[in-house]
């Protein structure tokens, strides 16, 4: 793809955002919304999982904690701005992340998934136990939303649904590109290297554990940002939409449907379980069915994802349009 | 003389406990229909549409111009019965109106179309689906649900969306609060420190028992709840010992630690806000292993699981309702009519489950308040003459209610929480129920014991909690007068 259709379809989608809510209404737009922040959950579990080769079980933690961080101090701290009340979020995320990365770092596969598995339900019984501070299972909810100023210049009232997907939309494509450029950089190629081969990485001088840790730190403060957008937008934290196993899987179904280890890969994924979700709710109650025999599909005839699967087509097609090119230039 | 003296002795002793003690002397309990007297609106038995072969799995739904309520609840996963329970009873109200031919609203007669909208149990699908209700598909009411962290964002959409929401089933009392309270959110349900003060209050005042024991789930509702009936025994029955206190975990199947401990404590009362299936464990459980004592609850009601327990064994239950009145529960004829229209249909019409089951055998309980409560929702649309918000809001404050057996009860103005008088039901065989069921076949059930002796308690006692950070309540008293 060439530089001028690249940059045309980036005006595109831009030209799309702005006028979405515009054209679809409130409802679509706040729709939209739930849909970018489970891409962005899933896309910083991907970094985990996609680029580091670490299968975790229990990447809710940080998500969570990014939106009780938030919650908590929007409750707590009277005229917190919102850019503040979203770093504490993504701060929470964080330091949990740097106090679990020493023990998770240093073991991989099944452990490194079981392990957080254990720490995820650890979060799950401790924030339905702390309930004086986590409101258990009915949650935080309630706190006032700031505006998104800058004092004498602007102030965009987040109440409003419009205004809203604007600044979540922006939050959250900002922090996907984040990602993007940071595999790019040599750094990323470094944590690519490590999934492949660990051992060569090491031989090459590169301290695997730390980068693995950074690399961990790094996708939680990503989870915490979709957490910390997440209870500005629902005003609502609870233990359950915390912490639930259900939430720890969802990123790993999204990033296996949609394509482990691309950067599209759980933007895919995300939106065809909120497209399916969306249309599924219309005709029957049980949406839990239909994702269970998506999966199964994918799992057997897509092992790599909506994403690899294009990815394969395309190929296929280049390769047989090459072959053609040959014959015809014969 | 001396006859003088005496009188003026316990007239001051009577003055000064009451100034002391807050108005505690049960000749200042005051109930509702003292305190209200003639309600604005009443429900009417003898208009009832024609209720012939409605069946509640099989719904005549009206499309087009209509009054349109959504019931948000779970509809699907392990809570998908109470989505059923909500939707028979709200379809209940709307078959019945429909066949009277509508309300009048905004000049012409519309019908009611009734909605299911399945929050999964979850807080973003919660918030999706109400959008889609109230965006999508124009609902003027909300009506929920299961989960007070559900009705908090029902609450929080109906504000931003300017639309009703009607609580007919959460108990907590946050979601009134100065932080929570919505003018467009109505709580027409008890809560939990009422339920606890309630308990507290029938305790204290019959002082038969005095060893109490706390049995609750662990999480914000049980202790909450645990949390109003500490607060009522102080407050009413200072001389009662709680001697122990346990929360166990949702979903449990092994209740044997907990009722051992029951049992070595010498508990003459265990309380438990337990809901199914706990509840049904719970009681299960504790009668296999010869544990006889009473529990106070207000969920321990199912009758398919009364039923496996049988009328030994759940004799002498304590249940709370917040439908009945004193007894006998059929005083009123309009009453009785209702009960043979829903009783015959259950028998004739309902052939599916879960409509079939003992669970909607009798109307009673949670079927009557949350049947009353919606068609109050209704008769205030009807005086409204609109679905407009605002004008609903502005009939509804202070509005004073008669359900069809003659309870009253008051929608406070300031923080929308129902005023009301409770009733604590002592479950008997069936040849004792005829205290309470004074009709033929005078029993509520024959194979589990059910409601028989009643006492009230009084709202003036059990005024539901005001928020002082409120500020529509300062200045207030707990009437919201």
């Amino acid at each position: 793809m060439n530089k001028k259709i690249q940059w045309t379809l980036w005006a595109a989608g831009l030209a799309l955002i702005i006028f979405y809510p515009h054209v679809f209404g409130a409802y679509y737009a706040n729709f939209l919304v739930g849909i970018a922040i489970f891409a962005l959950y899933a896309s910083s579990f991907n970094l985990l999982l996609g680029y580091t080769g670490l299968l975790s079980f229990g990447h809710a933690m940080f998500f969570g904690t990014g939106a009780y961080g938030t919650a908590l101090a929007l409750t707590h701290i009277d005229g917190l701005p919102l850019i503040p009340a979203i770093l504490i979020g993504i701060f929470s995320a964080m330091v949990l992340a740097i106090c679990i990365a020493p023990i998770v770092v240093r073991v991989g596969g099944a452990a490194f998934a079981m392990v957080h598995l254990a720490f995820g339900q650890l979060m799950f019984m401790m924030a339905l136990k702390l309930r004086h501070v986590t409101g258990g299972e009915d949650g935080i909810g309630g706190f006032p939303t700031p505006p998104l100023s800058v004092p004498g210049v602007f102030s965009l009232d987040m109440k409003d649904s419009t205004l809203f997907f604007y600044f979540a939309m922006a939050v959250i494509v900002g922090s996907l590109f984040l990602m993007r450029f940071l595999i790019k950089t040599p750094f990323g190629q470094v944590i690519v290297g490590i999934r492949d081969n660990a051992n060569r990485i090491n031989y090459a001088g590169f301290r695997v554990p730390h980068s693995k840790a950074f690399m961990y730190v790094v996708s939680a403060a990503f989870a915490g940002i979709a957490g910390s957008v997440y209870v500005l937008f629902q005003n609502l934290i609870s233990a359950y939409d915390a912490y639930h196993i259900m939430v720890h899987f969802m990123p790993v179904i999204m990033v296996m449907v949609g394509g482990v280890g691309t950067f599209i890969g759980p933007v895919l994924g995300a939106v065809i379980f909120g497209v399916l979700e969306e249309v599924v709710t219309y005709y029957t109650h049980n949406v839990g069915v239909v994702y269970g025999v998506i999966l199964i599909f994918v799992i057997i005839y897509m092992p790599l994802g909506l994403a690899g699967f294009l990815n394969t087509i395309r190929m296929r097609l280049s390769a047989i349009w090459m072959k053609s090119a040959d014959k015809s230039s014969a | 003389m001396k006859f003088f003296k005496k009188i003026s002795i316990v007239f001051s002793i009577c003055t000064l406990s009451a100034l002391a003690l807050g108005n505690y002397c049960p000749s200042h309990a005051t109930t509702a229909a003292e305190k209200f007297g003639t309600p604005d609106a009443a429900f009417d038995a003898e208009e009832m549409g024609d209720m012939t072969g409605y069946d509640p799995s099989n719904p005549v739904i009206p499309t087009g111009d209509t009054i349109k309520i959504a019931v948000v609840a779970s509809f699907s996963g392990p809570a998908a019965a109470n989505g059923e329970f909500y939707f028979n009873i709200v379809q209940w109200v709307a078959h019945d109106i429909n066949q009277r031919g509508g309300i009048f609203v905004d000049g012409k007669k519309k019908l009611i179309q009734v909605f299911q909208a399945d929050h999964m149990g979850k807080a973003d699908q919660a918030r999706k689906i109400v959008e889609r209700m109230v965006l999508q598909e124009d609902v003027d009411f909300l009506w929920g649900t299961d989960g007070s962290h559900m009705m908090k964002i029902i609450n929080n959409m109906a504000d931003k969306h300017g639309v009703i929401a009607l609580n007919a089933t959460c108990l907590s009392d946050d979601l009134q609060d100065a932080t929570n309270f919505s003018p467009y959110a109505f709580h027409a349900a008890y809560s939990t420190e009422q339920v606890g003060r309630a308990f507290g209050y029938f305790y204290g005042q019959r002082q038969k028992e005095s060893k109490f024991y706390i049995l609750n789930q662990d999480y914000s509702f049980g202790h909450n709840l645990a949390d109003g009936f500490k607060k009522g025994l102080k407050e009413y029955y200072p001389e009662a010992e709680i001697i122990g206190e346990d929360y166990h975990k949702l979903f449990l199947t092994d209740f044997a630690p907990y009722l051992e401990k029951i049992r070595a404590s010498g508990a003459e009362v265990v309380f438990t806000g337990d809901w199914l299936p706990d509840a049904g464990n719970l009681l299960k459980q504790a009668r296999r292993m010869r544990l006889d004592v009473p529990f106070a609850n207000i969920y321990m009601d199912e009758p398919n699981f009364l039923h496996e327990v049988g009328p030994g064994g759940t004799s002498g239950l304590m249940n709370l309702s917040a439908f009945s009145t004193e007894n006998p529960q059929f005083q009123k004829p309009g009453y009785e009519k209702f009960y043979k229209t829903w009783n015959n249909l259950y028998h004739t019409t309902w052939n599916t489950a879960p409509y079939n089951t003992r669970t909607f055998e009798n109307y009673m309980g949670n079927w009557g308040n949350w049947t009353m409560v919606t068609y109050w929702l209704m008769s205030v649309v009807e005086r409204a003459k609109t679905t407009d918000a605002e004008k609903i809001i502005e009939i509804w404050e202070n509005d004073v209610y008669q359900y069809v057996n003659g309870k009253i009860v008051k929608m406070r103005g300031c923080d929308h929480k129902i005023i009301h008088d409770l009733v604590i039901h002592e479950f008997v065989p069936k040849e004792e129920q005829k205290v309470s069921f004074n009709i033929e076949p005078y029993y509520w059930y024959e194979g589990t014991s059910s409601y028989g002796p009643s006492w009230v308690v009084p709202a003036g006692k059990i005024l539901p909690w005001m928020d002082p950070e409120l500020e529509r309540c300062k200045g207030k008293s707990p009437w919201g007068e």
